[in-house]
């Protein structure tokens, strides 16, 4: 019990640091991914490609290696950690890879949603003269939107488990804390189970409340 | 009002339109048939540039389509279209979808768009039904909406492409009436449909199209009683 205790303090800093990457990786992935998947669905062919290398590269490519090679790569090439500090370097670089990464799976699944969208609806918003923006933004994305829904919600959870790769590149957050303090006290059992239990808790609410929040969705407007 | 020029359509090397060419005056309503394939479709949808002609000329209200500097989102306010399968839009309800585009598009305050949907809607008799999601409406109704919606911009001409052949039989003649009341009315109107009867009391004139080329075009009584040649005998034997 007392190695639980006594650290439990320094684990829930660790856990409010996961959960503050989690928060920005997940906005950053929406808006990186729903840029690029417009790109990918662009009528301007060099937007297309560079979408689609974009997802292609980051999903072929694991998630940590990418965070290594930028990381701790880039600044031995690059004076990066000067430009942005040798603090921040780190952080910002490894949430910006993690948005990436993330963002490249929510790329196809907001394509996916907008090409679910029947051509018709599409066609009616053109005939009432609406141009591509507001086409776009008043009539497919609201219904692309609810279907996108579960695969989103899907990978924000993914995302809340991947901050643990920060890591490894010596980003202090939940695992990192929580090997600080399994190497003063030894008690790895507790200590990892105790963190698997904190990310539980923490993607079980996630997605119980985005299952609430998709049944009043529905409710409200079909 | 309506002036095509040696309109030709291919997507591909499949020439569908293979030079239409046709005036239509305004408060004038025209009445397409022809067989399945023939691009009666086809020919409606570059009329509002839903299809980018591959060649000729479109002049609609005065703004030639073809010109690629004219500003087709400026020209498609004028020309209302209504499609076969309704195409509301699911995720609003009757009267959002009829007020969406004047307020979005047009830049009409919210107050003064729900009031013209109101009218709008009174007028093809839907009222109570604002507040209904599409899904909630039967494809009559649903029909009905789709015309409020494209009436709510003002257009000069309205498109109609197949109206009433999704629908149960018994509720052709409500979307019909609402049409009947709209050309009575003074609008412009070109209309695809295989409604015979719609087309002899309504239609000024009947256009027969096959093969991507109008064969014959005339008064309907004319047409239906003495079609001056084979193809549109024969389509005609086969409908009438
Ligand atoms: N986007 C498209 N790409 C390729 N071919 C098309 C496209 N749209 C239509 N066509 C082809 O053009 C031809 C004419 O189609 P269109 O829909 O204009 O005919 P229609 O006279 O309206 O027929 P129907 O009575 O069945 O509605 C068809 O053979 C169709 O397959
Ligand atoms: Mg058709």
């Amino acid at each position: 019990m007392d190695p639980i205790w006594q650290n439990l303090p320094v684990l829930l800093d660790g856990l409010r640091l996961t959960i503050q990457y989690s928060i920005v990786a997940i906005i950053l992935m929406v808006v990186i991914g729903l840029v690029a998947a417009l790109m990918r669905l662009s009528a301007v062919a060099p937007l297309r490609w560079i979408a689609t290398a974009y997802v292609e590269i980051f999903r072929s490519t694991p998630l940590l290696v990418q965070l290594f090679f930028i990381v701790l790569g880039l600044p031995a090439i690059l004076p990066v950690n000067q430009w942005f500090g040798q603090l921040t370097y780190p952080i910002l670089a490894a949430a910006l890879t993690l948005s990436l990464n993330e963002g490249a799976y929510v790329t196809e699944i907001i394509r996916a949603g907008i090409l679910g969208v029947d051509r018709g609806q599409k066609e009616a918003a053109q005939s009432i003269a609406m141009n591509g923006f507001q086409t776009m933004r008043y009539i497919v994305l609201p219904q692309a939107f609810k279907r996108m829904i579960p695969p989103l919600v899907n990978q924000a959870a993914q995302t809340i488990k991947d901050t643990s790769l920060l890591a490894p590149v010596g980003i202090a957050e939940l695992v990192y804390k929580g090997e600080i303090v399994i190497a003063e006290t030894f008690a790895s059992f507790a200590i990892w189970g105790l963190i698997a239990a904190l990310y539980f808790v923490l993607i079980f609410s996630v997605s119980k409340f985005s299952s609430y929040m998709e049944r009043r969705l529905q409710v409200d407007k079909r | 009002m309506i002036n095509v020029k040696d309109l030709h359509k291919s997507f591909g090397h499949n020439e569908i339109l293979k030079g239409i060419s046709t005036h239509v005056a305004e408060k004038e309503v025209v009445v397409v048939i022809g067989p399945s394939g023939s691009g009666k479709s086809t020919f409606l949808r570059c009329l509002n540039g839903l299809e980018t002609a591959t060649s000729g000329e479109i002049e609609i209200a005065g703004m030639t389509l073809t010109d690629p500097k004219t500003n087709i989102h400026m020209l498609r306010q004028h020309v209302g279209m209504v499609f076969q399968q309704f195409n509301l839009f699911k995720h609003l309800t009757i009267l959002e979808n009829v007020t969406i585009g004047p307020r979005k598009v047009k830049k009409v305050t919210p107050a003064e768009a729900d009031k013209v949907a109101r009218e709008l809607l009174a007028k093809v008799g839907l009222v109570g039904k604002e507040a209904s999601y599409p899904d909630e409406l039967s494809g009559g109704q649903q029909q009905r909406v789709a015309i409020a919606r494209s009436l709510a911009m003002g257009p000069n001409v309205m498109l109609f492409d197949e109206p009433t052949s999704a629908l149960d039989p018994e509720m052709v003649g409500e979307v019909l009436q609402v049409m009947k009341t709209l050309a009575v009315e003074g609008m412009t109107m070109v209309v695809v449909t295989h409604e015979m009867g719609f087309a002899r009391e309504v239609g000024h004139r009947v256009i027969f199209m096959d093969d991507g080329l109008i064969v014959e075009e005339g008064a309907p009584k004319a047409l239906f009683s003495d079609p001056q040649v084979d193809r549109t005998k024969s389509f005609l034997a086969k409908i009438l």
